[in-house]
């Protein structure tokens, strides 16, 4: 088990390598000069040359490379061009944000979803499942931003039942503030979990083992959950594996919208200011997360199907 | 006569729209004894799995059944579907056609068969375990206390067929069905199994349905033999009377084609053509067409079950000639 997390630890090396390489070249490539964005327009040209010394822009790009990497190892993200504050210090302030949204909005999306999944698979055709089939479809169809403006609009402007934009201090009101963002993504996460769920379950209920089941004397309710849902988790893990990077993706509108702090926030402000380092930085820490999500998710296949416990 | 334990009479089982249904079962109707083995048997598609999961009603959920199937005396055609639960496994265990498939892969092969007991039995937990290992030890499990936390991935199809056993006969119920419980497997696999069944039916006492397209099979295990073809049963007999006298030219021509340890013959009989798929004979008998011994008569009306002697009963208009000249 331990060497199997392990294995595929060492997977993820190469994965982050070369996520590193790309943001690296796409850095260089992308378009207006960096020492031009963080200086302005007006800058006298001694102090744009002095710049480019000082970010090392002037080494040749092999050693701009080996630079780049030696300081992403450290962890070393520099200081923003625009505030001055060491770019890890402005990660360390929003990160808990996207990861606090995500995190509520991953449950509340699997807790109506997976549910109203099975209620649909095992009502087929009927009112239940065509409910479920609109809902995803309105799901599948409404652009994340728009939604968020929509749930704002009536829900805080409109109604006044949540706080218009921050993320709220303390425990309760922290809860209050992200109640509405959150509910914006469970919501799309839901019609795609509810979609997935009942179709993994349908499928697992027609298996020869659930009919053994329901031969053992197994009532409908154990049938569904005890040999049904545990099955149809395998193919629900990677759904919901997808479903949190979905829900990271979508957090950047989210934020936007309601005006959250959060890393989509930063990235989307350091993108309109051409802060380079923070760009960086924001890029690498959502490669991070989609690597991290993955290898978890790789650890929780282990675990559901004790058929890859015996290959490995 | 005592009443038998299982008493099929009527039963009929439809797929497809009921404006235009395709019937798969004809009017089966055939009786298990208490505690006697009873043999079903007939060509591949001619129903047999359809009649046996119509008595558990694990038929899949496009498939109407209609007549009646008396369990002790009670229709569980006619019981509410929230009753069948205490049947399944409890009065009546079944072990299926495919040993790779039938059992839950994220379960452990104890967990499985301990489920069994647990749906229909009270005891601590200590003395179901031992049970579990009771039973793998009766279905010829070999280190069962080392295996009972292993997976069925872990098995071959001849283990998983003896686990599949262990898990129907958990309860004890008085009647075992078992539907081709070695044709997914290989020939030696094959007889250790039967051998494995045989050896369930001398120590327990319940009534066993078998199910299977070897003739061969059923004359070693059963009392008496059901044969279908094409959705019906043509003849019904105990064995002794099926290998020496049978009525129904279909019987006589699967007879012919098991092969005997005299056998001087270079190649094995085989009976011509192939069975009809469902639906496409709508009319007469089904056999017709392969059959030597048609008449004119068959073409145009399904023959009634005859009786042909005690115990003994076939439909066939050529035998019902016989019978009266
Ligand atoms: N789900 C289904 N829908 C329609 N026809 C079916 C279905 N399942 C089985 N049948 C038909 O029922 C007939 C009997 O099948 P079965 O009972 O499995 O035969 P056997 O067990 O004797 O080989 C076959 O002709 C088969 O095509
Ligand atoms: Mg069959």
């Amino acid at each position: 088990m331990a060497k199997y997390v392990l294995y595929r630890l060492g997977d993820a090396i190469p994965t982050l390598f070369l996520v590193l390489t790309l943001v690296f070249i796409a850095m260089r490539i992308l378009p207006g000069d960096p020492a031009l964005a963080a200086l302005g327009p007006m800058a006298d040209p001694v102090q744009l040359a002095l710049f480019r010394e000082r970010m090392g822009l002037n080494e040749p790009l092999p050693l701009q490379y080996i630079y780049f990497l030696w300081d992403a190892i450290r962890l070393d993200f520099g200081r923003s061009f625009i505030s001055d504050v060491p770019v890890a210090d402005l990660i360390a302030r929003n990160l808990p944000h996207t990861i606090y949204l995500t995190i509520v909005s991953v449950l509340m999306g699997l807790c109506l979803g997976i549910p109203f999944g099975v209620f649909a698979a095992t009502r087929r055709n009927r009112p239940p499942d065509n409910a479920l089939r609109i809902y995803s479809l309105i799901g599948y169809s409404i652009p994340d931003f728009y939604l968020a403006a929509i749930l704002l609009i009536v829900f805080s402007l409109q109604l006044g039942w949540f706080p218009i934009n921050g993320a709220g201090t303390g425990f309760w009101d922290g809860l209050h503030h992200i109640l509405l963002p959150a509910m914006t993504l469970a919501m799309l996460k839901s019609a795609f979990m509810g979609r997935l769920t009942r179709t993994s379950v349908l499928e697992v209920l027609g298996r020869d083992y659930v009919r053994t089941a329901r031969a053992k004397g197994a009532r409908e309710g154990r049938v569904i959950y005890r040999h049904g849902l545990r099955n149809a988790m395998l193919p629900l893990s990677t759904g919901i594996g997808i479903s949190i990077l979905a829900t990271l993706s979508g957090s950047v509108a989210v934020e936007l919208v309601f005006n959250r702090p959060g890393i989509g926030r930063l990235l989307i402000d350091a993108i309109s200011e051409r802060d380079y380092p923070v760009i960086q930085a924001g890029v690498m820490m959502f490669a991070f997360f989609v690597i991290l999500v993955n290898l978890v998710m790789d650890v929780v296949y282990v675990f559901v199907d004790p058929r890859i416990r015996m290959k490995s | 006569m005592t009443e038998p334990l299982l008493d099929i009479r009527n039963l009929c089982v439809d797929f497809g729209p009921a404006s235009k249904p395709l019937r798969v079962a004809h009017n089966i109707s055939f009786t298990v004894g208490a505690g006697e083995t009873v043999g079903l048997v007939g060509e591949s598609g001619s129903g047999k799995s359809m009649t046996a999961l119509s008595v558990l009603r694990l038929v899949p959920e496009a498939a109407r059944l209609s007549g009646e199937i008396l369990y002790g005396g009670r229709d569980l055609l006619a019981l509410p579907k929230r009753d069948m639960p205490e049947v399944r496994g409890k009065e009546i265990g079944m072990v299926f056609q495919e040993p790779m498939s039938s059992l839950n892969p994220v379960m452990t092969i104890g967990a499985q068969i301990e489920e069994a007991i647990l749906l229909h039995e009270r005891m601590p937990a200590a003395e179901r375990r031992k049970r579990v290992i009771d039973l793998l030890r009766l279905v010829g499990m070999p280190d069962p206390e080392a295996r009972v936390n292993a997976y069925p991935g872990q098995f071959s199809g001849g283990m998983r067929q003896r686990v599949m056993a262990a898990i129907a006969m958990a309860c004890n119920p008085r009647l075992l069905i078992a539907d081709e419980p070695t044709t997914a497997l290989d020939v030696t696999i094959q007889a250790q199994v039967l051998a494995m069944m045989l050896d369930i039916r001398d120590r327990l006492n319940s009534a066993i349905l078998l199910i299977t397209h070897d003739l061969g099979v059923v004359a070693e295990v059963c009392e008496r033999i059901v044969v279908m073809y094409a959705g019906h049963v043509v003849e019904d007999a105990d064995v002794h009377t099926l290998f020496s006298r049978p009525r129904h030219p279909y019987t006589q021509g699967l007879l012919q084609s098991v092969p005997t340890l005299t056998d001087t013959r270079k190649r094995l009989y085989q009976i011509p053509g192939s069975v009809p798929p469902a639906g496409t004979i709508t009319q007469g008998c089904p056999f017709r067409a392969r059959c030597p011994k048609r008449l004119d008569r068959c073409a145009v009306e399904m023959p009634p079950m005859v009786t042909q002697g005690p115990s003994h009963r076939a439909a066939c208009w050529a035998t019902a000639m016989e019978a009266v000249a």
